[in-house]
């Protein structure tokens, strides 16, 4: 009990900090100010930490409510996007009651998926992943990735000598959000890039032996280079959209083997004039088995919110992320930890849920090859 | 190797010596960024993102209280040039340009009313094809007006060269790897001022002053394009808002 008045107090003090103005910063409504008070006096009864009282909730419904009622346009938006900042749980939660997320989605859609291939002219394969909406000509996007493969040629290891490599890397440069500063990478990035590279092999998607090119003394080494050009929660599956994109992209091209035996690659005109054998007589497109599709859900309590934007992920804090194949296999489970518990009904629910994601996806990503292929 | 045709007056890509590459911009890009902006010239491309003003983030380099800090970085796409290996940031290169970025939005950009504050400006070329100075340059002017940031004037930047005995236009990565020397100007649109000069390689002096005089022309183009692009993006604006 000490405990808890001691945690009171130093609440109660970083309301007072955050009621005073700052630049910028909108100021509470002193309507609000005093159901601030009356909810330190309900934690007083309550053990539970998180949640607030009921009682508190209807107090604010009515205060926002008379505070929209009685001030209009921008005055009521401020109220409502103070409320936002200072108590979001609270904000998510009077959404959740409804079953819908600020940004008017239900709980089980997900985000309008775009994927073009080929924007990168100069690298073998890439696609560029768009999540979010397209807002007539300035595309206003939510979430973007650029995928770009690029094949160079080396000496396959020992133990594997008809096998190619792939390396995955995913950058999260400045421009796509506040949060990264320059000089020190984000801290999800390298995260990212071990999932995608550990998804990516256990899928088996791309057989590494179409990667060789003469056994024993040259294969392919595929260089994946992932760049967040926007980003806005559930990133990994954004990233793992655009690999397997742009490896549905990727064009393997001509080589031949001079005497000495290096390898150097033939372009489309000289085809005909080289001296020298070709190696891979066509322009060779791997064919990937089963494609893996990724979808990150965040629990809260007993609600689950598909593919989460990034102010839901901090404030829900629990994510699950799987990833399912074409064959219907389960190729990854990501949770990991975070405060909510997932029970297996709730599991079965997310795996539900990314079937039916999976196929979504696979129709969009059908389309969009079909699409390049008309070009 | 033969930069200009001398039967047809033509370059490598067809175009003529005082043609610029096509132009494209697009405002918005990054939803996230405050400002944000896709700027194109030929095969190169490069976005820009505008963050401010916003706080300081890190006090021991705010030198003065009256100004706001313009922070910048320029880094390359792996796959952005035609051979992969390279750093994409942290090289000498990327720093030089970060460097003479944000010098040259400095120049412009109305410190004075944002002390305290900091405006970054990040740059991330996609696609790597020669001038792509001028294009970070240009994406940023355009990321800025996006943001809302009060600026003097639009600054542009364009390149220029002196190969075969012909000044040449905005220069593409084949031209400007060629040796001979490459003037890069930017300048403040309106006022007529410039506030970025840089060339390499030898020039005689009256030659210098037709190659740069040409690079203006271009900046003064490229200037045109620009404003256009931002009325018709607050066309747009106002058109959402309803009004």
């Amino acid at each position: 009990m000490g405990l808890l008045i001691s945690q009171l107090a130093h609440y109660n003090q970083a309301q007072k900090k955050q009621n005073k103005t700052k630049n910028g910063t909108p100021k509470v409504p002193s309507s609000q100010l005093s159901t601030l008070n009356s909810f330190s006096h309900s934690l007083l009864k309550f053990t539970a930490r998180r949640t607030p009282t009921s009682s508190y909730q209807m107090e604010t419904t009515q205060t926002t409510e008379g505070g929209g009622g009685g001030a209009t346009g921008i005055a009521a938006q401020m109220e409502v996007e103070a409320f936002r900042r200072l108590f979001p749980l609270p904000f998510y939660k009077r959404h959740l009651l409804e079953s819908v997320r600020p940004d008017a989605r239900a709980l089980d859609s997900a985000r309008d998926t775009t994927i073009s291939l080929g924007p990168v002219a100069s690298a073998d394969g890439s696609a560029l992943v768009k999540i979010g909406e397209t807002v007539r000509l300035s595309c206003w996007v939510k979430k973007a990735m650029l995928a770009a493969i690029k094949l160079e040629v080396m000496t396959p290891s020992k133990e594997r000598p008809d096998e190619g490599s792939i390396v995955v890397e995913f950058y999260m440069p400045p421009i796509c959000s506040p949060m990264v500063r320059p000089g020190r990478p984000a801290e999800v990035a390298p995260v990212i890039s071990k999932q995608l590279l550990d998804v990516i092999r256990s899928s088996g998607m791309v057989n590494l032996k179409e990667l060789c090119l003469i056994s024993g003394k040259a294969s392919w080494i595929a260089y994946l280079d992932i760049y967040c050009l926007n980003a806005d929660g559930s990133l990994f599956d954004a990233a793992l959209l655009s690999a397997v994109a742009a490896f549905t992209h990727l064009q393997i091209p001509l080589v031949s083997v001079t005497e000495e035996g290096r390898v150097f690659t033939v372009s489309s005109e000289q085809e005909e004039k080289t001296k020298f054998e070709l190696v891979n007589k066509e322009k060779r497109k791997l064919s990937l088995s089963s494609i893996p599709f990724p979808l990150t859900c965040v629990i809260h309590e007993d609600y689950i919110l598909v593919d989460p934007t990034a102010e839901e992920e901090t404030v829900m804090e629990t994510s699950i992320t799987l990833v399912l194949d074409t064959l219907g296999n389960l190729v990854s489970i990501y949770k990991p930890g975070g405060v909510g518990l997932a029970s297996t009904e709730i599991m079965k629910e997310c795996i539900t849920r990314t079937k039916r994601r999976m196929q979504e996806l696979k129709t969009i990503l059908e389309e969009s090859v079909s699409v390049m292929e008309v070009d | 190797m033969e930069y200009v045709n001398p039967l047809t007056g033509l370059r490598i890509d067809g175009r003529r010596p005082t043609e610029m590459r096509h132009l494209k911009a697009q405002i918005g890009v990054v939803s996230k960024a405050d400002g944000s902006a896709l700027f194109e010239m030929g095969n190169t491309r490069v976005i820009a993102a505008v963050y401010g003003p916003r706080e300081v983030q890190n006090k021991g380099q705010q030198m003065n209280n009256t100004e706001a800090l313009v922070r910048c970085e320029y880094s390359m796409a792996n796959f952005s040039t035609g051979d992969r290996a390279r750093k994409p940031k942290g090289d000498r290169r990327s720093t030089e340009i970060s460097l003479v970025i944000r010098q040259t939005m400095e120049a412009c950009i109305l410190t004075k009313l944002m002390p305290r504050s900091q405006i970054d400006i990040f740059v991330q070329v996609l696609q790597a094809d020669g001038g792509t100075r001028s294009a970070c340059i240009n994406a940023a002017t355009l990321a800025l007006a996006d943001a809302g940031i009060p600026m003097r004037d639009i600054v542009t930047s364009c390149s220029a060269g002196y190969l075969c005995t012909m000044p040449l236009l905005d220069l593409n990565y084949a031209e400007d790897s060629a040796g001979g020397p490459d003037v890069t100007v930017g300048i403040l649109a309106k006022m007529d001022k410039v506030t970025l000069l840089q060339m390499d390689a030898k020039l005689p002096l009256d030659t210098f002053e037709t190659v740069m005089q040409l690079a203006i022309e271009g900046c003064k183009a490229i200037a045109q394009y620009i404003r256009e692009i931002m009325l018709q993006n607050t066309k747009q604006l106002e058109c959402r808002r309803g009004s």
